[in-house]
């Protein structure tokens, strides 16, 4: 199932709806790498809220979402993940090192509305 | 075996002699004869003890007399007929009860102290030119206060037990409360021991409390914290690293000077924890990092 991708004036949201398999995430990956030099984006908010699991894969592939789109000039932010799922990726050691996380849609906007206005401090 | 049934918490009926059995009975018979003077014997002799006399003192003439007919017709069954099941599971009862109200196991000796002796005067007037059955019902006596007493002393131990259970249960509700300082702003009070089980909960209800409270930053403070080790580190770690996954930064403080020693001397790498000396300065950075200043007004009173 792809995964729609919404423009927000200058940031680009995706919401993950439901578990993924591993084609739809490169295929999301790639919509999101083209779409950013579409639109001219400046941030990319990638909502998992509907994810009960996050396997390594997964995560790999958010890791990609956001070294893609900081070399085409937009921040990422995962936002959304449940309390038992960071739980979980945390006793797994899975990271996401070098990512912006926030706790929900709304959040993930303001920081990288907050990111825009201020580039000096970093989150 | 036929008590399959009843609750003696692997207190199996003691197993005896033909001999033995009739010893028991003719211990029965001098007991049941002499039952209410060695009663009454027994209260006389208690009446001054520190744990059993304000007990007698505070018991009703009626109930301790419906006690009485009951314990007798428990060992009636026991020691005439060889029914010991439910009068080791009533003593197991008994015994948890006692132990619950905080009567000392030591005081049950000090019971079986009065009662022997008021037996055994007895069983040599019964039987004292019969030194052959004087030794039997002897050995009787001291086989019915064996079994009783270790079923006694089991239902102390389970009582004992069971009370930890719940005080340690207490304990780890207590100890991991996540309180909101202010909006985005929370605190998390670590005291005690952490353990992997209560790492766990803490994670959990911090995690919980991020989501619930939608907080930015949460300062985790291990001032109560007596030690800190790779294990504790660890946790403190996953803790923050999961905080950070749900969009909130964690400041850690109250690392006394003992264990940040420890900790730098163990090799532990902190160095991906934000950490500040003390609550007061971890808050403050908090407060500065949601935007908040602490003001002092005119109106204050000192």
């Amino acid at each position: 199932m792809a995964v729609p991708i919404l423009k927000l004036g200058s940031d680009l949201i995706a919401s993950i709806q439901s578990a993924l398999s591993d084609e739809d995430l490169i295929r999301l990956k790639d919509d999101l790498a083209r779409q950013i030099g579409e639109w001219r984006s400046r941030g990319v908010v990638v909502d998992v809220t509907a994810a009960d699991v996050m396997d390594s894969f997964t995560i790999r592939t958010l890791l990609d979402i956001a070294q893609v789109g900081r070399l085409r000039g937009a921040d990422t932010v995962i936002v959304g993940l449940k309390p038992d799922v960071a739980f979980a990726m945390v006793q797994l050691g899975l990271r996401l090192d070098g990512m912006s996380t926030g706790l929900d849609l709304e959040e993930g906007l303001a920081l990288l509305r907050k990111r825009r206005e201020g580039p000096a401090d970093g989150g | 075996m036929s008590s399959a049934t009843i609750q003696t918490d692997g207190h199996q009926a003691p197993t005896f002699t033909t001999a033995e059995q009739s010893a028991m009975r003719d211990l029965w018979t001098v007991y049941d004869d002499h039952y209410d003077e060695i009663s009454q014997e027994a209260e006389r002799g208690l009446a001054e003890d520190p744990e059993f006399g304000p007990l007698i003192k505070g018991m009703s003439r009626d109930l301790m007399e419906q006690q009485n007919q009951r314990s007798r017709a428990l060992m009636r069954d026991a020691m005439r007929d060889g029914r010991w099941e439910p009068y080791l599971a009533d003593l197991l009862e008994q015994g948890a009860n006692y132990a619950r109200m905080g009567l000392s196991f030591v005081s049950w000796y000090r019971a079986i102290g009065v009662i022997r002796p008021s037996i055994l005067r007895r069983l040599r007037a019964a039987y004292g030119e019969d030194s052959d059955r004087l030794l039997g019902t002897l050995k009787a006596l001291g086989q019915w206060f064996d079994t009783a007493m270790s079923t006694i002393g089991d239902a102390y131990l389970n009582t004992k037990e069971q009370i930890i259970v719940e005080q340690q249960e207490a304990i780890r509700e207590l100890s991991t409360p996540v309180l909101t300082l202010m909006d985005g702003l929370l605190l998390l009070p670590v005291v005690g021991l952490i353990d992997s089980h209560r790492a766990r909960q803490m994670t959990d209800h911090l995690l919980q409390g991020i989501h619930r409270f939608r907080a930015k930053v949460v300062v985790i403070d291990i001032t109560g914290v007596a030690a800190v080790d790779t294990m504790v580190a660890n946790h403190l770690i996953q803790a923050v690293e999961a905080a950070r996954l749900l969009g909130a930064t964690a400041i850690v403080t109250g690392l006394s000077a003992d264990v940040a020693q420890t900790v730098v001397k163990i090799g532990v790498d902190l160095s991906r924890l934000h950490t500040v000396g003390d609550l007061q300065g971890g808050v403050s950075e908090a407060m500065e990092f949601l935007g908040y200043r602490l003001e002092r007004t005119a109106t204050g009173t000192n």
